[in-house]
């Protein structure tokens, strides 16, 4: 069982699907994606945690006059993060299964190739192959929300792609000049597979500028301010499954860029523009905080509460410590388990609402729907990090890795924490509880629903009781990655330990 | 079985509970969640009963055990496990949580009837129990920052458990947020520590702080404050106290269990649990000695003025609390955690009286309602009594043993500690007049109209019912408190739980009498072994004394109420009109709640107003974006009017075009 | 070996001809006189079958025979011309479309009105005409080659003769043509005064000063002005900014096989002339004409893709965007290295097939409604004829530069030449331009699939074939209720054909694009004596 069978199902299934009459589509695609996830659980399931290298590796010349190569490797790094993917992809489909889509082939194809897409940026041991799949995955959500969105769909959308292939454009150049330099450097055949490049080091100036390029790109993908101008239309424009993957693994593959590329091939620059990084985090952080408490969109609550995280998640990235790191690739994995439900609760909660999502038309709804608002509760206090969730824990090392590296910025960034805390129980208490809203009529979460819900609840609370399931098996590789930047910042010998027993590819 | 064993089954019952009951909420009949609730509770305290013993069984030396089920979260150097913490100290709160709890569930079990979120209720009230237990029982800083928030959220869950009511709704997430706060300097105290000892495991914590800080040192105090902060914000010390009446907006069994017996006590026990670092801080267990100071005044003085009776008790509760952060900080911590375990029985019994009272009233809260229910709620009049001498610290009561143990080791101690003894003293005098102003009022004088319908037989009722702080009418299809109305007088579960505290309150004391019997010091002398703090007691003498002193305030005191409120009625106008501005002050709470909107709410949401219209709008959309796209559209736009169609422009262009070229080479030849 | 030779050698007695390397060249002149011949015939079948199947053919057989002459670097005609793979490659670029555009001239009315012979000759010619350009050695060939190249193509542009904006693209195209081919002669003259030859390697080592003068001209007036003005004549010629003028309303008006062929045919034939001049005869003077070059590049970028995005004309808005992709080409040119010619050659490669599927597009929809190569024509095009929608979406977004695509891999190629020749900041310029360019690129794929003007809603769920499978044509239309009379899809299977052929190439290369880097690779071997 190749990585490549693991990646391209997906659309392979979709494709077949296409064959098949519009009403089954849906339910084929839903089940057929349970492939996928099981193929990913079965290599979760034979990855060994103690080592830092590659697994399961595919190598193949792609294009041999560039050096590019088609591998596929799974590491502490990226494995949680495929499962990841294949959960919310399987949750999506099935969310989307119980619904009538207008032209359902293209939609479900659309949904196929996105994920295969996706789940190629997270294997992609090549720098050029990752480029590739990155700008890929925009494809089909290109289609995906500009045919079966809402409001200004198209504006949305084409506003979203260029957006996002602007930063993805410099990165091309960046990829392709940091494999370039680095073979002109030091007088090796052009490559660009990225463990190759790890000992190609390049020079200071040159990291500066590719750095930068790479983090535009990275940032307009998460989105980090002042690179979310895309966001609020793109994220209401968006249908729920879309949106739901979108900010549950797209914005991941951004964050986890960083970690397989940025930091380990230009960890000078790293250091360099660290205080950068970080202030910028810290400013999406609150930015979006104070705009998730004060819009009254429930879908936008969530949107900026995504930013928010993703603002701790680069925060725990360039702290540069190993704690920092560990949290933000545990809170990786638990934003995208908690984000995903939120969009579909707020789905139901439209549902209930005459299909506004303005949270001054809800209030009240909790009255016949215990298990909604259990469910709904529970994600809720995930959402802000309640202690005891997986995402508490995720944010604990996050922040006690900026901690470590720069106090101030990490005792700022715990206002975070507590606006957190704000939005999450104000869009609780906003639509759950108070008096009746003028559009709301309560009723008990739909099987169907509760089917693409319960799942992910499970998982959450799962993980809340065990969180060392998504810190185990990064370890090793994490140490691995942090140990270049490490170093450049003039720390630990353990790190010098680290670099040394891990350098080889 | 190992007293870990048992530490755990402790744990197991409640959350058991939660699940069978959140589980079966649909199927439940009648009464048999509020039963399923209680009975988890008691099988705790039963199991707590076991740990006590099979502890006992070992030698003092060696009563700190610690037991690890997994690895919660260990890596790159974090080492949290899944970790319990069973010592004198943790097994002494468990046994008074869990005893505590197990009445309060009884009690609601009857009280709670006619509510339509009965099962509800109890699973919250299962999974606070838990979370309570998990707080006291954790064995290193992440757990205990779990049990920590989980007591926040249930609190939360509890206080907007009317959740129609916006004013609970509110209450709730002022409750939450401030615990939040709490939860934060938690963490970061928790950072401060962690980066110099290695470890989150308490007793590793406590073993390799003597050798990583030197006495005082910076970070160290830093660590302790922001533990403080914790505990203040847990404990509604002065100024993280706010949330605290507000609460009371929660059913009121919910406020004599959690605001009043266990949950407000953590921060005395976070304390005691972090002595051994407190007194390596010397700074900062001052300023919670200060704090717990000033708190018991605060909230004496508005216990005086406020007329709504749980806020009174509630601040009454603050300023016990008060008295024990400033004992447990000082270093009397036998002393201050005897406190805590009176102050759970009487001040549990008075709430549960006081809702009997409510219960009586039809929901109304207002001591200016009331007045003569003496003959009409004998049982809650003697428990109301028994409570408030306990709680004025009248000899014999647990009160009385407890507060002045506190007083007696601050005069002891010396050093600028007697300036909080006198003020200790001061406050007992507040503490014995508002406990009887409340007393006088409700159950003496000619009866009031609800009073004389009972005591024709039945019980007072509303037709409207209203939410007793705004008077507006209650949303009537869920949500509200139940249309029925319950009182001890014919409440079996209630009568037997108010009974037994009563019984507790009044005889509790005896545990600790100086120089007879030490039981509570003996017992938790393990946990606290090497302190020095811990071994200055002072001589039974001196204790005495400071017994004695005690019980001639706390008579002065109620003395004072009964001159105002009894003999002369009007008094109380008169010294109102005398001293306005004194009154005013208090009876606006110190005006705290203003200060905080003033001085954080206002410029949050002024901040986010702000990064939203100038850094969002106008900087990024119209600067960035906006601009980008009007120069392309310009660029386009002048690239059309440049093709006009004609020859001639096409022509000249070229030559223009040309003319550059070539002058370009020229020039470069 | 070609049947021709044993016939030469038994007769002609004279210079030795090496008939196969001449063998391409001679197909397409005899190809041409052919077609022109028959097409005097008075039977309709003749002119209107035969005619274009001949056309065809001659083609075809170019075709095999440049294949065949592969890997054999010759020069012939005493050095005038040289049959190298680069021009190789590019004669298989012309051919190609060449072939594309006489499919789609099956039903063009301008074919009709020009008569089928002339229009299909004067195509062959053409296509002579650019491989004599890009084989040229010298200074004369150059220019006949250009010129043979350009004459027919003025009246293949006014071939629609009833329609006048036909005749004016013909004779804007002709007076701004002969400005254009009055700079190029000028200049070349210049540089035959400065070096005293006309044969592009003596021209070099005159520059570089292995001859008489020591020293070189390097900065010699004379040979800059000359080079300058070759640039603005070759500049005009491959539509680059600021001389791109005349491509707008030209590609507008003239018959849209044959925009097709200028737009693919044509650019590559004059950026390969760039190559052969630049890297060979004048490569000496590198220093002084990148500059130049890269400043024209970037200039050229800006310009096309900025102006593309006001267009409402699809025809308008290809040819932007046709300038635009001169930009980049050019940029390969640049460079001036192996590296630059393979980078350049490849990209021609890529823009070769996208470009043709999108015009075969723009005719099918001509055929099918009044004013159809104006971009509402294509509203709603996806749920109606995805056989026509699919093509055009994979020409845009491989002309933007999307992954999965062959222009994705042609980015990669030039902006690899462009930041090892240390040109990284033309490599921004590009992907700036590439930026812009999503704004129409973006407007054509959101018109065909996001609703259109009229909404048109996408089939119901429940409809019979698979929407993205397609089905045919008609049957789409048939369902797609509410659309003008006007809009009936015309059954023309060769165009749908010719765009879903090279748009797949265009998935196919951008997938395994191997064999194209390989030719690209042979083409920037064929000039040497550059790094």
């Amino acid at each position: 069982m190749t990585l490549s069978i693991l990646i391209w199902l997906p659309a392979v299934i979709a494709l077949l699907a296409t064959a098949l009459p519009p009403k089954l589509v849906g339910r084929v695609a839903a089940i057929g994606s349970l492939l996928p996830l099981a193929l990913s659980i079965s290599f979760l399931a034979r990855f060994k945690s103690g080592q830092s290298g590659l697994q399961f590796v595919t190598d193949h010349v792609w294009i041999g006059t560039f050096g590019i190569h088609y591998k596929l490797g799974l590491d502490g790094l990226n494995v949680a993060l495929v499962v990841l993917t294949t959960v919310l992809f399987t949750a999506s489909l099935v969310w989307a299964a119980s619904r009538e889509w207008e032209r359902p082939r293209l939609f479900y194809f659309f949904f196929g190739l996105a994920q295969s897409a996706v789940l190629g940026a997270f294997c992609a041991q090549d720098l050029f192959l990752f480029v590739a799949f990155f700008d890929l995955m925009l494809v089909p959500f290109y289609f995906l929300i500009g045919m079966w969105g809402t409001g200004e769909r198209v504006r949305a959308t084409t506003k979203l792609v260029i957006y996002t292939l602007v930063g993805s454009f410099f990165m091309l150049v960046a990829a392709i000049a940091t494999a370039v330099l680095a073979s002109d450097a030091h007088g090796t055949p052009l490559t660009f597979v990225i463990s190759s490049l790890q000992h190609l080091p390049l020079s200071h100036t040159s990291q500066d500028w590719i750095f930068l390029c790479f983090a535009v790109a990275f940032m307009v993908k998460m989105p980090l301010v002042p690179f979310h101008g895309w966001l609020a239309d793109g994220y209401k424009a968006m249908p729920i499954p879309a949106v739901a993957v979108f900010s549950g693994v797209l914005s991941k593959v951004a964050a986890y860029g960083f970690l397989r590329i940025v930091l380990p091939l230009f960890p000078y620059a790293s250091v360099h523009y660290q205080t950068l990084v970080l202030l910028i985090s810290l400013w999406s952080i609150l930015w979006a905080t104070s705009l998730a408490f004060t819009t009254t969109n429930a879908r936008l609550v969530v949107a900026y509460s995504s930013i928010a995280q993703l603002g701790f998640i680069t925060l725990g990235i360039f702290s540069l410590r190993p704690q920092g790191g560990q949290g933000a690739l545990l809170q990786m994995l638990n934003h995208g388990l908690v984000t995903a439900p939120l969009f579909f609760i707020v789905a139901a909660l439209a549902a209930r609402c005459g299909g506004s999502e303005d949270i001054r038309d809800m209030g009240g709804l909790a009255f016949r729907a215990p298990v909604l608002a259990t469910l709904f509760l529970i994600i809720a206090l995930a959402t802000l990090a309640m202690p005891g969730s997986s995402n508490f824990v995720g944010e604990f090392m996050i922040l006690l890795g900026v901690f470590k590296a720069k106090l101030a910025i990490s005792v700022i960034a715990f206002l975070g924490v507590v606006g957190a805390a704000v939005y999450a129980l104000r869009v609780y208490i906003k639509t759950m509880h108070n008096r009746v809203g003028p559009k709301a009529q309560s009723r008990e979460i739909t099987l169907r629903d509760g089917l693409a819900i319960v799942p992910l609840v499970v998982v959450i609370l799962a993980l809340a009781l065990y969180p060392q399931f998504g810190l185990k098996r990064s370890e090793q590789t994490l140490k691995a990655t942090m140990a270049p930047a490490e170093l450049q910042d003039g720390l630990s010998p353990a790190a010098v330990a680290a670099v040394t027993g891990s350098g080889r590819p | 079985m190992a007293a870990t064993t048992f530490g755990w089954l402790v744990l197991l019952c409640p959350i058991l509970g939660t699940v069978a009951i959140g589980f079966g909420y649909a199927r439940l009949p009648g009464r048999s969640p509020g039963w399923i609730a209680t009975a988890a509770i008691g099988m705790s305290f039963i199991f707590a009963i076991a740990m006590l013993i099979a502890l006992l069984g070992r030698s003092p030396a060696h009563r700190q055990l610690t037991s690890s089920l997994w690895d919660y979260a260990s890596s790159v150097g974090v080492d949290a496990k899944l970790q319990i913490l069973v010592d004198p100290l943790s097994v002494f709160m468990v046994l008074v949580v869990s005893g505590v709890s197990t009445l309060i569930h009884l009690y609601s079990v009857s009280y709670m009837t006619s509510d339509r979120g009965y099962s509800r209720y109890f699973a919250y009230l299962n999974y606070f129990v838990f979370s309570m237990l998990l707080l006291v029982l954790a064995g290193n800083f992440l757990l205990l920052i779990v049990g920590w928030a989980f007591v926040g959220a249930a609190s939360y869950l509890l206080i907007s458990f009317w959740y129609r009511r916006d004013t609970a709704t509110k209450a709730g997430i002022k409750a939450f947020v401030i615990n939040v706060v709490g939860d934060v300097g938690l963490v970061l105290g928790t950072f401060f520590i962690f980066t110099h000892t290695g470890t989150l495991s308490f007793l590793q914590t406590f073993a390799a702080a003597p050798h990583v800080f030197h006495h005082d040192s910076t970070d160290l105090v830093a660590g302790c404050l922001l533990l403080l902060v914790g505990a203040f914000a847990k404990s509604a010390q002065v100024p993280l106290h706010t949330w605290l009446p507000d609460a009371m907006e929660g059913p009121t069994p919910v406020s004599s269990l959690i605001h009043a017996a266990t949950m407000v006590t953590a921060g005395v026990y976070l304390i005691a649990r972090m002595h051994p670092l407190f007194e390596l801080a010397p700074t900062a267990a001052d300023v919670g000695a200060v704090g717990g100071c000033i708190t018991l005044l605060i909230a004496g003085t508005i216990g005086l003025a406020v007329t709504d009776i749980k806020r009174v008790i509630a601040y009454s509760t603050m300023s016990q609390i008060g008295y024990m952060i400033m004992g447990v900080s000082a270093g009397a911590y036998s002393g201050a955690l005897f406190l805590l375990m009176a102050h759970a029985f009487f001040k549990a019994l008075l709430f549960m009286a006081a809702g009997s009272l409510i219960g009586a009233m039809a929901g109304n809260q207002s001591l200016d309602r009331m007045s003569g229910f003496r003959r009409a709620l004998p049982f809650t009049f003697g428990c109301f009594v028994i409570g408030g001498m306990a709680l004025s610290g009248l000899p014999p009561f647990s009160g009385w043993f407890s507060k002045d143990d506190i007083l007696a080791y601050l005069n002891h101690r010396g050093g600028g500690f007697e300036v909080m003894g006198i003020a200790g003293y001061f406050g007992a005098i507040l503490t014995a007049i508002y406990t009887f102003r409340m007393i006088f009022r409700a159950f003496l004088g000619d009866p009031c109209p609800e009073a004389k319908e009972l005591e024709q037989g039945h019980i007072a009722h509303v037709e409207v019912p209203t939410n007793p702080q705004t008077g507006e009418a209650e949303d009537t299809d869920v949500g509200f408190p139940g249309p029925g109305h319950y009182i001890a007088e014919r409440e079996i579960p209630m009568k037997i739980a108010m009974g037994t505290l009563a019984a507790l309150a009044a005889i509790g004391g005896f545990l600790q009498v100086p120089g007879v019997d030490d039981a509570i010091r003996r017992f938790l002398a393990p946990s606290f072994a090497g302190s020095p703090l811990a071994a200055a007691e002072p001589s039974n003498g001196a204790d005495w004394i400071g017994l004695v002193i005690g019980a001639a305030i706390a008579v002065a005191g109620i003395a004072v109420a009964y001159r105002v409120w009894v003999l002369i009625p009007g008094t109380s106008t008169r010294v109102r009109e005398r001293l306005s501005p004194l009154y005013q002050l208090f009876v606006n709470k110190w005006y705290f709640d203003e200060l905080i909107d003033f001085l954080i709410v206002r410029p949050v949401a002024w901040f986010g107003q702000m990064l939203d219209t100038v850094l969002d709008r106008v900087l990024v959309t119209t600067i960035v974006t906006d601009g980008t796209v009007g120069l392309v559209r310009a660029g386009s736009a002048a690239v059309r009017r440049a093709q006009t169609g004609f020859l001639r422009y096409y022509a000249a262009l070229m030559l223009l075009g040309v003319t550059g070229v070539v002058i370009y080479f020229l020039i470069s030849s | 070996m070609t049947p021709l030779l044993p016939i030469a050698a038994a007769h002609i007695k004279g210079p030795y001809i090496d008939w196969g390397s001449l063998s391409p060249f001679v197909a397409l002149a005899v190809g041409a006189l052919l077609v022109l011949v028959l097409g005097l015939l008075s039977s309709s079948i003749a002119r209107e079958r035969v005619v274009p199947a001949l056309t065809a053919m001659t083609l075809a057989v170019t075709i095999g025979f440049e294949i065949s002459r592969f890997h054999h670097q010759t020069s012939i005609i005493s050095g005038a011309l040289r049959i190298d793979d680069l021009a190789l490659v590019l004669d298989l670029v012309f051919s190609i479309s060449a072939l594309a555009a006489v499919v789609l001239s099956a039903r063009e009315r301008g074919a009709a009105r020009a008569g089928h012979g002339e229009y299909h000759s004067l195509l062959l010619f053409s296509v002579f005409g650019m491989a004599v350009l890009v084989s040229a050695q010298n200074l004369v060939t150059l220019f006949i080659g250009l010129e043979l190249l350009s004459i027919p193509l003025y009246i293949l542009c006014a071939s629609d003769s009833r329609r006048a904006a036909s005749l004016e693209s013909g004779l804007k195209y002709l007076v701004i043509g002969s400005v254009g081919s009055a700079t190029l002669v000028y200049g070349l003259a210049l540089i035959y005064g400065a070096t005293g030859s006309t044969d592009f390697a003596q021209i070099a080592s005159a520059i570089t000063g292995n001859s008489v003068q020591a020293g070189g001209l390097l900065s010699d007036p004379l040979l800059l002005t000359g080079i300058g003005l070759t640039v603005v004549g070759f500049a005009f010629k491959a539509s680059v900014a600021p001389f791109h003028q005349w491509t707008p309303d030209v590609y507008e008006g003239a018959p849209t096989p044959i925009t097709a062929f200028m737009a693919t045919a044509t650019k590559a034939a004059a950026i390969g002339v760039f190559l052969r001049f630049f890297d060979v005869a004048v490569i000496g003077t590198q220093d002084t004409w990148a500059p130049m070059l890269a400043a024209l590049a970037t200039i050229t970028i800006i310009v096309g893709n900025v102006g593309a995005l006001g267009q409402s004309s699809m025809k308008r808005i290809l040819a932007y965007s046709g300038v635009g992709q001169a930009g980049y080409m050019l940029a390969g040119v640049v460079v001036g290295s192996q590296l630059g010619i393979e980078a350049t050659v490849f990209y021609i490669l890529t823009y070769l097939p996208v470009n043709i599927a999108a015009f075969a597009v723009i005719v099918a929809r001509e055929r099918e409604r009044a004013g159809g190569d104006d971009i509402s024509a294509l509203a709603g095009l996806g749920a109606r004829q995805p056989w026509l929608a699919w093509p055009m979406t994979i020409a845009m977004l491989s002309l933007a530069g999307i992954p999965g695509t062959v222009g994705f891999i042609g980015k990669l190629y030039l902006i690899r030449a462009l930041v090892s020749g240390a040109y990284t900041w033309l490599a921004i310029a590009i992907v700036v331009g590439s930026m812009i360019s999503l704004g129409y690129y973006l407007r054509v794929v959101a018109t065909m699939w996001m609703g259109s003007p009229e909404q048109a809603p996408a089939r119901p769920a429940v409809a019979g074939r698979p929407a993205i499978a397609g089905g045919s044509p008609e049957a789409d239309a048939a369902d797609a209720g509410g659309w003008p009379k006007a809009d009936s899809a015309v059954a023309q299977p060769e165009v749908v054909l010719v765009a879903v052929l090279f748009s797949a190439a265009g998935i196919l290369f951008g997938i395994i694009p191997s064999p194209l880097l390989k030719l690209a690779a042979h083409a920037g071997r064929a000039i040497t004596g550059i790094f």
